[in-house]
């Protein structure tokens, strides 16, 4: 009975990433007439900490991680209070909150960037006439793009996040909040004291889920902003994309990916640490 | 107990996202497409005959496979691959690519050594890299040997650079793009402005054109991050009359000369739309065609759509010219697409027939008919196609006084490419100063080269 499972872990998820890992000690490039993938044992990963490009990457991928996990838990947190009620219109609002979930990233980049263009496109109209300069666009501006790209992202998964909370919520005792305001707690206290701690480990699951995902954005980046203007939007997952297949470096490519894996690991290890020992602090 | 007052102060929280939504209600805002709308073929094709003997039956029953790049030009082999495959019973599947899926697809083809394609279209600025792996037949034998069918003076001498790398020739020509200016003569007469001969005369003249109140400005650039703004700059480094490497083929980026033309180059931006510091060939085309833009610097390939009233509304508006030069530049941009055979192909002499008669002078009228591009003299001086495309004879002293190697035709240039496209885009977006991005691009360029 063991036998298929340790095929199916092998076959897909342990192969690849040895394959993967041997040829980031490689320096295998497509475009070398040779084709001697040379071995440069951990060449690539110093080079990777001295990659300037790769720093500016990293930093970016950093801040576009943090950014989006804060603002979407806290905005999923809400509307999945807002909407947790089991009224006919909550359903059909539900319903109707998930939708952007189901398109695909590339297409939700598209339509944002037609959105945010600075000629035709209404969040454009609507800054100007409150009076802000929008003439390179939300996308087109170094101060701005980070921050507009965030924006797309939010729109994107925080329903996700609102879907996961909602399940938690949900699934509460309601005599611990009754009984908080029995005891004369307000709403914050109620909210803060009774209810998120109760809600930590789907809080947990949500933040994991979307810093993975986070992490790896691509399809958004390559859909708006290529990484620019300048470096500001350039983050690890579209530069790992750049030097596999434009540069067809791949030895250099599987390093970056396994550096990226591994941040994604620690991450994960991180947050399913801290959700141990909330379980164990409530077992106690 | 009801949360209905926890929503209420969670609704304090979704404010901002409720406003933002509100901002995108209005679906009906119209949204103009990314790319230029495809012309339709301008002509009926007329019946292909054998070209100089070219074309026999001997392969009849075999197979290529064309992986092409969707410029103009595919408009041509889509109209004249039914023909060749009448003329030689030879099967040829046409496999249309995007630009990065070409380069890709072509390149695991090759690795792969799968010898998917039989025949590739190669960009000028690939011919190194293939050269360099052997990944296309060197055509050089073959010329020689077929040297008789070829009327190999009539190709114009810049149009070998379409494919040559080394001694070898690992591509033919295929289509030659000129850089020249299309201009708006409406504007352009508004204005009381001629057209620009020389650099210091395009700052002026876009100056004058451009009326922000009237959101018409007087040039239209690219300054996309990538390969957009890297290929605009290094026409313009062309065009001032500087280069981005030395004699001896080696990086030499952060000059005084380049110094200057980097400045120039943005100083240009302050006469094109603000967002034109993220635009690409695509919004390039469409601010044209809209009339937002009263001239640009394009390849020669775009400008029979815009000549055509079902897809510019300012068709006969709309004159082409000389691309402006430096005091110091005697040449002009020049670029294209040659086509190439898989060194792994099992039909390589099918491929080369396709080759020779695609390129034949008599299919050369049925290929700039259905929007191909030109690479030979006669072709450019007959007098029917110069009636019906008058921008012909431009085109030809372009080619004429034509440099394809303002791109370097190397090995590495995807990446230098690269490098050019961020520091450029991040001096034009203010993130850092011309200084810094010519030093940026000169270190890294060693670091690429070494």
């Amino acid at each position: 009975m063991l036998a298929p499972v340790l095929i199916f872990v092998l076959a897909i998820a342990l192969a690849p990433l040895i394959f993967s890992f041997s040829i980031s000690l490689t320096d295998y490039r497509l475009t070398d007439p040779t084709q001697a993938k040379p071995f440069v044992g951990l060449g690539n990963y110093i080079k990777a900490f001295q990659d300037k490009a790769v720093l500016e990457t990293l930093w970016n991928t950093v801040v576009f991680t943090i950014g989006a996990v804060t603002s979407q838990v806290v905005l999923g947190m809400a509307l999945a209070l807002l909407m947790a009620g089991e009224t006919p219109f909550m359903r059909a609002l539900r319903s109707v909150a998930i939708l952007p979930l189901a398109l695909p990233p590339l297409v939700v980049g598209l339509v944002w960037k037609a959105l945010y263009n600075p000629q035709f496109g209404p969040v454009a109209y609507y800054l100007k006439q409150i009076g802000l300069s929008v003439d390179r666009g939300l996308l087109g501006d170094f101060n701005t793009a980070m921050a507009a790209v965030l924006l797309i992202d939010l729109w994107q998964w925080t329903p996700l996040l609102m879907i996961i909370f909602l399940a938690g919520i949900k699934s509460l005792p309601g005599e611990m909040l009754e009984a908080a305001y029995v005891d004369g707690a307000n709403r914050l206290q109620a909210f803060f004291f009774v209810m998120l701690p109760m809600l930590l480990p789907v809080l947990f699951i949500g933040v994991l889920l979307r810093t993975m995902n986070a992490f790896k954005v691509f399809d958004i980046i390559f859909a708006t902003t290529g990484g620019g203007p300048g470096n500001a939007t350039s983050v690890l997952n579209f530069h790992i994309y750049k030097v596999g297949l434009t540069f067809f470096d791949m030895g250099y490519a599987a390093a970056l990916a396994n550096i990226l894996l591994f941040m994604i690991g620690v991450c994960s290890a991180f947050y399913i640490l801290l959700l141990r020992r909330q379980r164990a602090a409530e077992s106690l | 107990m009801s949360l209905y007052q926890i929503r209420t102060l969670a609704a304090s929280a979704t404010a901002i996202a409720l406003v933002l939504s509100a901002c995108a209600a209005p679906a009906a805002t119209p949204i103009a497409p990314a790319t230029t709308a495809p012309a339709e073929p301008t002509a009926a094709p007329a019946p292909a005959e054998p070209a100089s003997g070219i074309v026999t039956r001997e392969y009849a029953g075999s197979k290529l496979t064309l992986a092409s790049q969707t410029d103009q030009f595919i408009e041509a082999f889509r109209a004249l691959i039914p023909k060749f495959e009448e003329l030689s019973g030879i099967d040829v599947t046409l496999d249309e690519l995007g630009y990065v899926d070409l380069r890709q697809k072509a390149t695991a083809d090759f690795v792969g050594k799968t010898a998917n394609y039989d025949l590739i279209t190669v960009d000028i600025v690939w011919s190194g890299e293939y050269g360099q792996n052997k990944w296309t037949v060197d055509l050089t034998p073959l010329i020689e040997r077929d040297k008789a069918q070829l009327a190999l003076d009539d190709i114009l001498p810049v149009m070998w650079t379409l494919g040559k790398w080394g001694d070898g020739q690992w591509a033919y020509p295929l289509a030659g793009y000129a850089n020249i200016l299309n201009y708006r003569t409406d504007l352009f007469a508004e204005a009381g402005v001629s057209v620009p001969k020389t650099l210091t005369e395009l700052q002026e003249v876009a100056a004058k054109l451009t009326q922000p109140e009237k959101n018409v400005w007087g040039i239209g650039l690219l300054g996309a991050k990538g390969p957009a703004v890297a290929q605009d700059f290094m026409a313009y480094v062309q065009q001032y009359g500087s280069s981005l490497l030395d004699k001896d083929g080696k990086p030499a980026i952060d000059t005084e000369a380049n110094l200057k033309a980097l400045e120039g180059f943005k100083a240009l931006f302050n006469a094109a739309p603000p967002d034109a510091t993220g635009w690409w060939w695509g919004d390039r085309n469409d601010a044209f065609s809209s009339g937002k833009i009263a001239m640009m610097l394009n390849w020669s390939t775009a400008i029979k759509n815009h000549k055509n009233p079902d897809l510019n509304p300012f068709a006969d508006k709309i004159e082409t010219a000389f691309s402006p030069l430096g005091a110091e530049a005697g040449k002009y941009g020049f670029g294209g697409w040659g086509i190439g055979i898989n060194a792994d192909s099992k039909n390589k002499e099918a491929a080369w027939m396709f080759i020779k008669w695609i390129t034949s002078p008599e299919v050369q009228k049925e290929w700039v008919d259905n929007n191909g591009s030109p690479i030979r003299r006669s072709t450019l001086t007959d007098p029917e196609l110069v009636k019906k495309y008058p921008w012909f004879p431009i085109l030809l002293e372009s080619f004429e006084k034509g440099d394809g190697d303002y791109r370097p035709r190397e090995p590495w240039y995807s990446k230098m490419e690269d490098v050019i496209g961020s520091e450029v885009n991040a001096y034009l977006v203010g993130q850092i100063d011309a200084k810094t991005a010519l030093a940026n691009m000169q270190k890294a360029a060693l670091d690429i080269i070494k």
